[in-house]
């Protein structure tokens, strides 16, 4: 039992002065991944053939890594900031949900470097 | 985490029915949420068959109805019976509305009423809007301004300027909008809720306050704020047609804007 005024519940620790950033971030990410998710799509369906010779092919085109990895960085980085505002709704225990936004940024971080990493091995011609 | 199903002791069991007096002409089925906490029971639905020819026409007037003639322990909130205060707001076949504006023939032979959604129950219909009241308080819904107001008259606004909050400032605080919004359920304790975001966005836009400034700055926050996910079933339930979904969306944008 508290006997806190509700005011003072209400009222809370204040203003997190936050929020601005991830509502800017989240909107221009979803803005960018429009014409990269469909370029990707698109881009893929038009290919004559998906082997790995011919993909491979595509990948190394310089434009086609240059977006590539930009797709994967900007599709990760909108990925983490959904699924953060997900574990805020629903998860109400403090520590569960520290730990619990932790992975979600370590996760999406490693999702982002083996993106990226594959993108250059592929273009750069490391795996033959 | 979230709940999505009711704690043991607040399962609805089935209740008694009430049924219609001989000789009615027009019944239809009220099935009304009990809860009495002094009882130490399980709230229950109970049935009443209402005679609606022998009755006035809104929703209030069959609650009022079965209080006076079947069962005087009926307990809901209610005053101006027409729209303005606010205090006969209930969830009426799952949608949240003021009984008194809600006409019975708009509705099936078969009517639920519930108290309004995840809030406490003090009894029946009457939902406990203590932490509802304080977020509004919290959002200081008072003129705040430095400048002190001309000595022979009172603050003038343009007539664009009065038109601007007109609207906004129509709000009868029901808690229709806040208590159908599911961010508000999952997170009523931090999530201010559409009907006090929409107070603070009502004294942001007033050309005589002066503290839009300070009002942005209590709003900047991951929960107070930006719980709300643009769901707008705020906006789908308000029985005054007020729009909180879009104030909310203009209250970021200015966040947006005073920044570059």
């Amino acid at each position: 039992m508290s006997l806190r005024s509700p005011l003072g519940e209400a009222l809370g620790h204040g203003a997190a002065k936050d929020g601005v950033h991830h509502w800017r971030v989240q909107r221009l990410t979803a803005v960018a991944l429009l014409p990269l998710a469909s370029w990707f799509a698109v881009s893929l369906l038009a290919m004559p053939a998906h082997g790995y010779a011919a993909v491979a092919a595509w990948v190394g085109e310089p434009w086609t890594a240059v977006l590539l990895l930009l797709f994967v960085v900007t599709a990760a980085w909108h990925s983490q900031l959904g699924v953060r505002v997900v574990i805020e709704d629903y998860v109400h225990g403090r520590a569960m949900r520290t730990v619990l936004l932790a992975l979600s940024g370590y996760l999406h971080v490693l999702a982002a470097a083996a993106g990226v990493f594959a993108v250059l091995r592929v273009a750069l011609g490391g795996a033959a | 985490m979230a709940e999505f199903r009711l704690p043991a002791n607040s399962r609805i069991r089935t209740g008694v029915t009430h049924e219609a007096p001989p000789g009615a002409r027009e019944v239809r089925k009220l099935r009304i949420y009990r809860f009495d906490p002094s009882s130490g029971q399980n709230p229950r639905l109970d049935t009443f068959e209402l005679d609606v020819a022998d009755c006035g026409p809104m929703v209030l007037d069959a609650l009022i109805r079965i209080k006076a003639s079947v069962d005087s322990s009926l307990t809901f909130r209610r005053s101006c019976r027409e729209g303005i205060c606010g205090s006969c707001a209930m969830n009426i076949d799952g949608v949240n509305r003021l009984a008194c504006t809600t006409s019975l023939h708009d509705l099936g032979r078969e009517i639920r009423i519930y108290p309004l959604p995840h809030m406490p129950v003090v009894k029946d219909l009457v939902a406990d809007l203590t932490q509802f009241y304080a977020q509004y308080a919290s959002v200081k819904p008072w003129l705040q301004a430095q400048t002190p107001p001309p000595p022979d008259s009172e603050r003038l606004q343009s007539k664009e300027e009065q038109e601007r909050i007109d609207r906004p400032a129509a709000c009868i605080l029901c808690a229709c909008c806040s208590t159908a919004c599911p961010s508000y359920w999952w997170n009523s304790d931090r999530y201010l809720g559409p009907a006090a975001l929409l107070a603070a966005y009502r004294w942001i836009i007033d050309s005589r306050d002066e503290a839009s400034g300070e009002r942005l700055d209590a709003l900047e926050d991951p929960f107070k704020l930006y719980r709300c996910h643009t769901i707008m079933n705020c906006t789908d339930v308000c029985p005054k047609d007020l729009n909180p979904a879009k104030a909310i969306a203009e209250i970021k944008k200015m966040l947006v804007q005073r920044q570059s």
